[in-house]
């Protein structure tokens, strides 16, 4: 790449977490449904409908706003934007062109890159067209579905970083409960805007919509940059357009391109009033905000755990949480555990988030070798399923370990009187450190796997070399 | 103010509708009489007033989140004139 500087700029739009759509009080949740099943008049945009705005996505807007660094205007408004397509039965979107509720914002990621946010518009979605031989098929369930459009200054500069932000929004929009975040099914998707140049002067500049997943955004700014890259390289020029991304491929593609420039025809429009805050309502609407993911960061720098293991602590803010309550409640060492039992697991399934007592249980009995890590592992999923009382599991599943070394020792002797030990015994006194892995082995199996295999290795040095 | 016919064509592509040619003969002439009548307008001076972007003065008028009484699919469906797979079928896009 070399001498181009790459210049992303990110659009993101999150489904907010309500139970109605934004100007119908028809249900909002469409995963899975039957086609058309959830769409009422005012969705299906029959003539002299009246929509009535959602209190609640005024509510979440407020908190994305403060999720974001954002302030939420004092008023802002809605506007028709004007196209014809059949996933728009009204012939336009109700948006936020000129007045939104969310104003300019900041995110500052993880690793030190500060990404100004422009605004962040109310919307609603449109219908879902599917295309057959010689017609199309109009479901508008998620006709009317609300939105927030996230939309940030070009301040990201590699692929990377345009994962990671797109990363940073997703736990901001989950943390704050903006969104449920779920990104198969469309909860949060993508537009970005990449270009590169030599100069102070930005590139031209490429859009490439609907991605909805972190690594196909990553992709996406990866291979546009090295697109354009050869262009400009081999003497060309980059065309401003929109790509398609084909994931399979791993490539993007030209889409054709409108014969006119898009005009929309942006009117205030007349069916809602505006949305007027008083500093006092705002306050309000944001009361009781959860911890964001840097003020988790800020709390977990101490534990000193491994980047992976901190991403996967804060993909979730259940985790979070979790991991912050066993912090407080009994300091370094046990959530340090926690954590990196975490991170260890794969999160697949439903799991059920332990209470913070049970953590801090089974924090304790690691520590204090009651149960080696292999327990701990065993005892963790238990809690995970939704078993409680980390304690009772241990004693239920016998794998409380003994540390008597008097007990431990007894066992050691007669192993070790077990004719077939002798080899192994003379393998260690020869030098063969490894023979005795085989010794451990025959004492954890004699004592039930109840013996403390640390003590055990120490008992049996102690005897035969 | 001149209204071209490639300005009609537009825009009626933006309208959706079509137009025969003499009807955008016409129109280009209706329309720069429309024009110019509201450009009347523009001779007064508007600054500092606010835009009206409603007449009613209402603010904050809004529904709590809660699913409410609607027709139905079948009801919704009967309307349109062709249906398939529970979806409006229309004539073929992208």
């Amino acid at each position: 790449m070399g001498k181009y500087v790459p210049t992303i700029g990110i659009e993101c739009h999150v489904q907010l977490a309500t139970k109605t759509k934004l100007f119908s009080r028809t249900d909002n949740d469409a995963r899975q449904a039957e086609p058309n099943s959830k769409v009422s008049e005012i969705d299906f945009a029959l003539p002299g409908m009246l929509p009535y705005l959602n209190e609640e996505a005024v509510r979440l807007a407020a908190r994305a706003a403060k999720a974001l660094n954002a302030k939420v205007a004092n008023v802002s408004r809605f506007d028709r934007k004007h196209y014809f397509y059949p996933d728009l039965t009204k012939g336009y979107q109700i948006s936020q062109m000129y007045q939104p509720t969310i104003l300019a914002g900041l995110v500052e990621l993880h690793g030190g890159v500060k990404v100004r946010i422009n605004h962040a518009h109310l919307e609603e979605d449109a219908g879902k067209l599917t295309h057959h031989d010689n017609h199309s098929l109009v479901d508008l369930n998620r006709a009317g579905t609300p939105l927030i459009e996230i939309v940030s200054e070009p301040d990201i500069h590699s692929a990377a970083d345009a994962r990671i932000f797109a990363e940073e929004l997703h736990k901001l929009m989950t943390f704050a409960e903006v969104t449920h975040g779920d990104l198969y099914h469309g909860n949060m998707r993508f537009d970005v805007n990449v270009s590169i140049s030599d100069s102070d002067k930005l590139g031209v500049r490429t859009e490439i919509k609907n991605l909805n997943s972190f690594r196909s955004v990553e992709a996406v700014v990866a291979y546009e940059i090295k697109r354009q890259t050869e262009i400009l390289e081999s003497g060309g020029k980059v065309v401003q357009e929109t790509r398609g991304w084909l994931d399979d491929q791993g490539v993007t593609t030209s889409q054709r391109s409108k014969e006119n420039a898009e005009d929309y025809r942006y009117m205030p429009d007349p069916d809602i009033p505006p949305i007027v805050l008083s500093k006092e309502k705002i306050a309000d609407l944001q009361k009781d905000f959860p911890k964001m993911p840097a003020q988790y960061r800020q709390e977990f720098k101490d534990l000193k755990v491994d980047s992976s293991v901190l991403n996967v602590i804060l993909s979730n803010q259940e985790t979070a949480e979790a991991v912050s309550q066993v912090l407080s409640s009994s300091g370094l060492e046990p959530a340090k555990k926690i954590a990196n039992m975490f991170a260890g697991l794969s999160f697949e399934g439903d799991i059920k988030i332990p209470e913070t007592a049970d953590l801090v249980e089974l924090a304790k009995m690691l520590s204090s070798s009651e149960i080696n890590s292999n327990a701990g592992d065993v005892i963790f999923k238990e809690l995970l399923g939704g078993t409680k009382n980390a304690r009772k599991i241990a004693t239920d599943k016998n794998l409380i370990q003994s540390n008597d070394e008097d007990e431990i020792t007894e066992i050691i002797d007669q192993v070790l009187r077990d004719p077939a030990a002798q080899q192994a015994v003379d393998d260690v006194k020869s030098g063969n450190d490894k023979a005795i892995g085989f010794l451990v082995g025959q004492v954890m199996k004699a004592s039930k796997g109840q013996a403390n295999p640390g003590i055990v290795q120490k008992i049996i040095r102690q005897k035969i070399v | 103010m001149k209204i071209t016919r490639e300005e009609v064509r537009r825009l009626a592509e933006l309208s959706n509708i079509f137009l025969a040619d003499e009807e955008i003969d016409y129109l280009s002439g209706d329309l720069e009489k429309i024009v110019d009548y509201i450009s009347e307008l523009s001779e007064l001076d508007t600054v500092g007033v606010e835009p009206t972007y409603q007449v009613t003065g209402l603010e904050n008028v809004w529904q709590a989140d809660e699913v409410g009484e609607h027709l139905t699919r079948e009801e919704l469906l009967a309307l349109a004139p062709a249906v398939r797979d529970n979806c409006v079928k229309v004539p073929k896009v992208l």
